[in-house]
């Protein structure tokens, strides 16, 4: 059966012909779908696109901060207003990926990837769906572990709160090849300070599980505390608790779970 | 920028030739850089079909039954095409040469031996139409036990990869199982060292990567004769080795080649060419091959691996008295080049040093992975590495500056090499010079004033006995030994009794998986 591909105008549309058929892909910046296609992947058979202006909107009003799933991490480099996005935005890929590849393929881009939804997830960032029923939003925790099921909805954009301050939000990737690369572990954190100590600390991690995941008990250890030496110790010490890693050409489980308190240390330090 | 030394070696150069020691243009950067070169895939012919094959999902496994019935009514599919369908379904690349025996299959018959072998080709109107036809072949695999480690791999009851060599060894001369040198008395000059360092590095092997994958469009022309457009690096070994496999004349085939987008060894294989051909035989219509990225990475070859064990013997003045070198390349599961690349090899020990007593013995070995090749001084490059990675590890142990230990021990013009020539043109020490000068390395006076001219020759011409069989290893009783990376670390005293006789090449240390570059840390990866 010859691939179709399907354009539409609006992401209603798009979003019912995604899930009405179960051999339909979305295709974003087409990064992962293309390569796929290339390779003989015979699991789609249509490629579903929604043209609708809004997929690529930024809107960056107010403190709230909303983001089209068809934005190109290029197009996030450009944005002043995001900056705090832009280390995430560059540690991807090289040029020709950051120019296709989009804020909505990053949400299902597997292991080594999805560098972006860390962030994001450290950001508590909240995804917004299209179904064939209507749209909706979902905590992006709650998106992340329905993602499997999520293949016949159409993601619409992504928003999260900005940090308050430059310093709340630290983000790193540890890759073998610079600048580009899939990544060995990859660590973002939220760290909103009131009257001197963390109050809500997010700490999220990639491959380092299946999927995207938090550090909770890294979070738990900074909960309430200063960002002291003591702190950043008892949250590295528990860095690896609940992670569950596998190995890649890029690293083993090992491996990963024994560097993972030594980055969350450096992150949390502030250390190159 | 290039730049010239045209002070040095004045005498023995030749100014007024044409294109020697001058900057010429390369003839096809132009069409490179703008866009205007042509490669094979721009051509695209009227009616050409698409040929995608099966590939082992397995190491190892035997392959019991081929079932093709439902992708052969599969749409689009225009031929299947299967192991029997080749008229010469065994080669070689270098046979062609009378190197090595036929190994390889162009698609496998009774077993599969790495992952990614393949087994049976389709050629249907479409890419798409030959991937759906693909998946619908049944194959029924019994896996077979697979070995991945090259001294694994020579252990005896190890899974015969390659029934061709049942010993997991490539045979050199009908006869031999490795590439032996010999030259001097390694023993006696090992017992005669102030120090002694053992080394293991491990090698990975290294994908190509070109930017045009391996492939290309056979199409029948008028005569009976096919006209391919192919990436090949190799034109006329290409042209042969499909003339052979398909057993027709080799002026059968008009070969048009060229523009390679990106070859540095990996496309030196012969890889799509025969089944292209083939595909235009039996439908009579153009057929293009072309492998995918992942295809290019498991049936293209990479550099093969290479493990090497350095054993030295030194001086406290810096000279290197002995030098013995175990290694193995890892083939994977057919030759290729990789026999070739041993060779190369063993004609490059013991490196650019004069050393009185060398002992080398390198294996080309047969192990489940993808096939290695060629790739950019394959046989010398990964050694070398070893080499100089060694030359700064006795260089710190003697404690002298690492390019002074370089000249120290460099060959000099008059000097016996361990291949019993003489070294002639040698300018290793004037390039050490040089490069120390570039990185503003500081060199001591005497240093920078000595020449590969001076000094080469008398004792250093000598060829020294050989024993037949290795003298028992006596160690001095002020003799160090050290090592990096072998447990247990054995103490800097002189040991009290005679050490015990080296590792014989048959009982190979036991090793699993691969150890990283610095093997200084003995940091072991599985
Ligand atoms: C060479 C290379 C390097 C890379 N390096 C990195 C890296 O360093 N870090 C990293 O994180 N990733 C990397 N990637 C992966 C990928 O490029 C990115 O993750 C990118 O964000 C994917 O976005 P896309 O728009 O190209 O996705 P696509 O390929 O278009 O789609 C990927 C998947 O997401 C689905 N999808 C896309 N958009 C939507 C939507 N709006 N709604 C529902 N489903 C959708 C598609 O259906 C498909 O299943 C790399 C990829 C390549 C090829």
């Amino acid at each position: 059966m010859p691939v179709t591909v399907k354009t539409f105008g609006s992401t209603g549309e798009a979003a019912s012909a995604l899930s009405s058929d179960r051999s339909a892909r979305y295709l974003g910046g087409g990064t992962l779908v293309m390569r796929a296609l290339n390779e003989g992947d015979i699991s789609i058979s249509t490629v579903v696109r929604a043209t609708d202006q809004a997929l690529s909107r930024i809107d960056v009003t107010s403190s709230r901060i909303t983001i089209g799933a068809g934005v190109t991490f290029a197009k996030i480099l450009a944005e002043r207003e995001l900056a705090f996005l832009h280390a995430p935005a560059r540690s991807i890929g090289g040029p020709a990926v950051r120019n296709m590849g989009t804020v909505g393929g990053n949400l299902f881009a597997p292991n080594p990837y999805g560098d972006f939804t860390v962030a994001l997830l450290a950001l508590d960032a909240t995804v917004s769906v299209q179904g064939g029923l209507g749209a909706r939003d979902l905590p992006i925790e709650e998106f992340l572990q329905s993602r499997e099921r999520q293949s016949g909805a159409l993601v619409l954009a992504v928003s999260c709160q900005r940090p308050a301050t430059a310093d709340a939000f630290r983000y790193r990737k540890i890759a073998r090849i610079k600048p580009k690369g899939g990544s060995v572990i990859t660590l973002a954190a939220h760290l909103p300070v009131s009257s001197g100590r963390i109050s809500g600390a997010r700490i999220a991690l990639g491959s380092m599980a299946a999927m995207q995941i938090r550090a909770r008990a890294a979070e738990r250890a900074l909960e309430g505390r200063a960002l002291d030496d003591a702190a950043i110790n008892a949250a590295a010490a528990v860095a690896a608790e609940g992670v569950s890693p596998t190995d890649n050409a890029l690293g083993s489980a090992w491996y990963r779970r024994e560097i993972v308190g030594v980055h969350l240390r450096r992150l949390l330090s502030g250390l190159e | 920028m290039l730049e010239l030394r045209k002070d040095i070696f004045a005498d023995e150069r030749d100014d007024n030739l044409n294109e020697i020691g001058k900057g010429t243009q390369r003839q096809d950067m132009l069409g490179h850089v703008t866009g205007a070169s042509t490669y094979f895939d721009d051509h695209k012919l009227q009616g050409m079909l698409h040929l995608k094959v099966l590939r082992s999902p397995h190491a190892h496994a035997r392959l019991r039954r081929i079932d093709t019935t439902e992708a052969e009514r599969a749409p689009g599919v225009r031929r299947i095409i299967r192991g029997a369908d080749v008229p010469v379904n065994l080669n070689t690349l270098l046979s062609l040469i009378n190197f090595g025996k036929d190994d390889e299959p162009s698609l496998a018959v009774d077993k599969v031996r790495y992952k990614g072998e393949p087994i049976v080709a389709i050629v249907a109107d479409s890419p798409r139409e030959a991937f759906e036809a693909l998946a619908k072949v049944r194959v029924d695999y019994e896996p077979l036990p697979a070995v991945f480690d090259v001294e694994e791999a020579l252990k005896p009851g190890a899974p015969v990869v390659n029934e061709t060599y049942p010993k997991n060894t490539f045979v050199y001369h009908d006869l031999y199982d490795h590439q032996k040198l010999r030259f001097g008395d390694v023993e006696r000059g090992f017992a005669e060292a102030d120090h002694v360092l053992e080394q293991r590095y491990q090698m990975s092997p290294i994908e190509h990567a070109p930017t045009e994958t391996n492939g290309s469009i056979a199409a029948p022309d008028t005569n009976g004769r096919y006209v391919v457009y192919t990436s090949t690096q190799a034109l006329f070994f290409s042209l042969d080795t499909c003339a052979k496999i398909l057993d027709v004349p080799s002026n059968t085939f008009h070969f048009i080649g060229g523009t390679v987008g990106g070859g540095f060894g990996g496309k030196v294989d012969t890889l799509t060419e025969p089944l292209a051909i083939l595909g235009a035989m039996l439908t009579g219509r153009p057929v293009r091959y072309q492998l995918g990225r992942e295809e290019e990475m498991q049936f293209g070859s990479p550099r093969g691996a290479e493990r090497i064990y350095i054993k030295d013997g030194v001086m406290r003045d810096g000279r290197i008295v002995a030098r013995k070198i175990r290694a193995y390349f890892d083939s994977g599961a057919y030759t290729r080049l990789s026999s070739y690349a041993v060779v190369k090899c063993a004609a490059h020990l013991p490196g650019p040093y004069t050393i009185p007593n060398v002992y080398g013995d390198i294996y080309c070995v047969f192990t489940n992975r993808t096939p290695a090749t060629a790739m950019r001084g394959f046989g010398v490059t990964a050694m070398d590495f070893a080499l100089e990675c060694q030359m700064d590890k006795l260089a710190h142990l003697v404690g002298i500056d690492p390019m002074e230990f370089r000249i120290l021990n460099a060959y000099r013009d008059g000097d016996m090499k361990a291949h019993r020539r003489e070294a002639k043109n040698t300018a290793l020490i004037e390039c050490v010079q040089v490069a120390a000068e570039k990185a503003k390395w500081p060199l001591r006076e005497d240093v920078k004033r000595m020449s590969s001219r001076t000094d080469g020759g008398g004792s250093r011409a000598t060829i020294s006995p050989t024993p037949r069989e290795p003298a028992p290893q006596r160690a001095a009783a002020s003799q160090q030994r050290t090592t990096y990376d072998r447990a247990p670390p054995v103490a800097t005293q002189p040991p009290p009794s005679p050490t015990p006789p080296p590792p014989r090449p048959s009982t190979p240390a036991p090793s699993h998986g691969a150890t990283r570059f610095s093997s200084v840390f003995g940091t072991r990866r599985r």
